[in-house]
């Protein structure tokens, strides 16, 4: 999986000055967590109905190499050939392999982050084949050669804007000027819908697999997964062994989750079960159904402390509640997964080495683990990940060292509240005539942003411990 | 590749699973239950699927038989297309309507380049999700529910079904005697993104209108919502 997370510093950085791009995401996501929170709302039961999904992901789990057998046995007795792919390089040889079986050359994509985990596009492109992602957020962002910012919305730091001058600059617009939003739609619709009726090989992801059916479950509101399922001659469903579920209403009812979560919808406007070629006597729909099976480390979380984080159903809300994601953008995160969800799996599917400043992108607030319908607790398991950086020593020395400061003084408290106090009536002194600091020694990326207020003259300690005292003489 | 994958993969699961027998399991899973859904958002259950479809962004009108369906299906076609055509799958089930009575042209097969609008007919409705249950078929041709610029649904009002659950539940039953289709859809409203700048937009790919005419004995307060919200719509 390719990854530049070591970078995410100076992204963040970077990011922070975009301030256009900060406040269209603020919107979008303060607009997600809104709809979400009143969807929610209406539904009296979604504890209740988080509960019985954990548990039910939790048995399946548990349980997976039975349930995973079940459902590569049921998708064969529907027609269907399975696959299984250790890592990336299995999979990508694997879809080639079928492409080229079949003298491919156009694939229609739906929106699958599992391969875009394994960079899928390039080394079918590299192969010769063309290759169109349908989704029109991953349109757009294929066409730009950026990556995605967003698990639900990959082109969410885009403006309407770029994305007019993006096709002014890649189709043939003659006179059109697509004015509206709607006009952009339209036109990407029609660009994609020749592409649709032209590929040979459609491909798309699965939000679920049904072992007790053997078909994969494709939630979308495009209905572009659909037009890839169901026009060209073969469709190939690329999705990780963790997605199984026993019963197809288990996989329904998770939907009951993931669209409140994600859109505030009842249901995406399309939920779709696929398995098995075209039937007798059918007018249309693939002559071969391929599912691609893919590992790449998830047996071993499995087995590991961060089991819960395959419980994950892709939802995006913790991404829109994190106030870290908030600030900098996916982008920054330099991973195809990015917001609490990713800093969590980024480095459990690479190397913690590599991106161990992801799990430091967090400020404890919670709202990730408040929110997210898959139960995680994901604040829990960024603190785990960070410690066993700390254990490997894989952050900057003055950090490490800047982090044992601190721990010594937390547990010598009053060695730590004279020096509080110290400070804190230095900057009443100094700041006291100006009101606040735009800036400070160690905290420029604070005062960057803002000024930093005046404390008062004492520290809290000092006036609890001045209040008691004068309770106990009174 | 696959198979030497195929055994490495199952040996680290079966490693980090609980090696639990397969009766264990099963009975597992039934003490688990099943899941809660949604209360409904009216106590009939035409008015509650009405509302949730309304809710989807669809239209609804409510026929009594099938004579009346057609008729329906002429009113909307008319003021949008100012023609009768549509095409709808080899259904018999269709085949069988009074499609002159009306003047409705319909052509059976799958949908082609330049036509604009089809028709399918719903195996089930879901009060729950306000969402129309159909599979490909020799009688159902994908294209026909994803590629139109407007579809119309016709759902029998005997097939509705409160919940998920419940469609799972006639699915199977129904499926038991057929086999399994390649593809089983719950369609819940026209297509819709807000991929960019959040904006909601119908007519991502499929279609961007999304008409459900509900069929049979439908109580006249069902009929009312159903007839405002499309006053409201035109
Ligand atoms: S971790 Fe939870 S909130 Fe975040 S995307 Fe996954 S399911 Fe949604």
């Amino acid at each position: 999986m390719e990854q530049h997370s070591e970078a995410f510093l100076d992204n963040a950085s970077k990011a922070l000055k975009n301030g256009e791009q900060a406040q269209r995401r603020d919107r979008i996501t303060s607009l997600a967590s809104q709809i979400r929170a009143a969807a929610v709302e209406r539904f009296e039961e979604f504890d209740g109905l988080k509960h019985h999904i954990k548990k039910i992901r939790q048995h399946s789990l548990d349980n997976l190499d039975y349930y995973l057998s079940q459902f590569e046995k049921e998708a064969v007795h529907n027609g269907s050939q399975v696959h299984f792919a250790r890592n990336s390089e299995d999979l990508n040889s694997l879809v080639l392999d079928i492409c080229q079986q079949h003298d491919a050359r156009r694939v229609a994509k739906g929106k699958s982050i599992v391969t875009e985990e394994t960079g899928l596009n390039s080394f079918l492109q590299s192969a010769g084949l063309s290759v169109m992602e349908t989704d029109l957020g991953e349109y757009i962002i294929q066409q730009a050669g950026e990556t995605s910012s967003h698990i639900v919305s990959p082109a969410l730091h885009k403006s309407a804007n770029e994305i007019r001058e993006l096709f002014q600059q890649k189709h043939d617009l003659g006179a059109r000027e697509l004015r509206e939003t709607s006009d952009l739609v339209v036109e990407a619709r029609d660009v994609l819908r020749e592409h649709f009726l032209q590929a040979e090989v459609g491909i798309i992801g699965a939000n679920a697999l049904i072992a007790e059916n053997g078909y994969s479950m494709l939630v979308t509101n495009e209905g572009n997964g659909d037009l890839c399922a169901n026009l060209p001659r073969v469709l190939i469903i690329c999705t990780t062994i963790d997605r199984v579920l026993p019963l197809a209403e288990d996989a329904t009812a998770m939907s009951r989750l993931l669209a409140r979560s994600a859109t505030g919808q009842l249901q995406s406007c399309y939920t779709s079960f696929y398995s098995g070629p075209r039937r007798e006597g059918e007018i249309d729909g693939p002559l071969e159904t391929h599912f691609v099976l893919l590992d790449n480390k998830r047996s071993n979380i499995l087995s590991s402390d961060y089991r819960e984080i395959l419980e994950c159903m892709r939802c995006g809300a913790c991404l829109n509640h994190c106030p870290i994601y908030n600030s900098v953008g996916g982008q920054a995160y330099g991973s195809v997964h990015s917001g609490p969800i990713g800093s969590v799996l980024t480095p459990l599917l690479t190397s913690l080495e590599h991106s161990h400043l992801l799990p430091n992108a967090c400020t404890s607030c919670g709202r990730c683990a408040a929110v997210c319908p898959a139960e995680i607790p994901l604040p829990d398991l960024l603190r785990d990940l960070r410690h066993e950086e700390g254990i490997k020593k894989l952050s900057a020395p003055r950090w490490r060292y800047g982090l044992k400061l601190h721990s010594w003084l937390a547990r010598h408290p009053s060695i730590y509240q004279t020096l509080a106090a110290i400070s804190i009536r230095i900057l009443y002194q100094l700041g006291r005539k100006r009101g606040g600091f735009s800036k400070l020694p160690f905290a420029s990326g604070w005062t960057s942003q803002r000024d930093f207020p005046v404390p008062q003259e004492r520290t809290f300690t000092q006036l609890y411990k001045a209040k008691m005292k004068q309770s106990n003489e009174r | 590749m696959s198979g030497s994958a195929r055994s490495e993969i199952f040996a680290h699961l079966r490693e980090a699973g609980r090696g639990e027998s397969e009766e264990n399991i099963q009975r597992e899973r039934l003490s688990l239950g099943s899941a809660s859904a949604p209360a409904p958002p009216a106590t009939e259950i035409c008015q509650a699927f009405i509302l949730n479809v309304l809710k989807n962004q669809g239209s609804v009108a409510c026929v009594n038989n099938r004579a009346e369906a057609v008729q329906a299906i002429a009113h909307y076609l008319y003021p949008h297309f100012h023609n009768y055509r549509l095409v709808t799958g080899n259904d018999p089930r269709l085949a069988a309507m009074p499609w002159r009575d009306a003047g409705v042209l319909p052509r059976f097969g799958s949908l082609e380049a330049g036509e604009p609008v089809a028709l399918s007919f719903a195996r089930l409705g879901v009060v729950e999700t306000g969402a129309a249950v159909t599979w490909t078929s020799k009688a159902n041709p994908a294209a026909n529910n994803f590629l139109p610029e407007h579809h119309i649904v016709l759902v029998d009002k005997n097939d509705l079904v409160p919940t998920m659950e419940k469609a799972w539940e006639r699915i199977h039953h129904a499926l038991e005697k057929t086999g399994r289709p390649r593809g089983i859809n719950f369609i819940a409203g026209p297509s819709s993104t807000a991929d960019i700048e959040g904006e909601l937009i119908y007519g991502a790919h499929g279609p961007h209108r999304w008409h459900v005419v509900l069929l049979g004995d439908v109580p006249v307060d069902a009929q009312n919502i159903a007839r405002a919200a499309q006053r409201n719509q035109c």
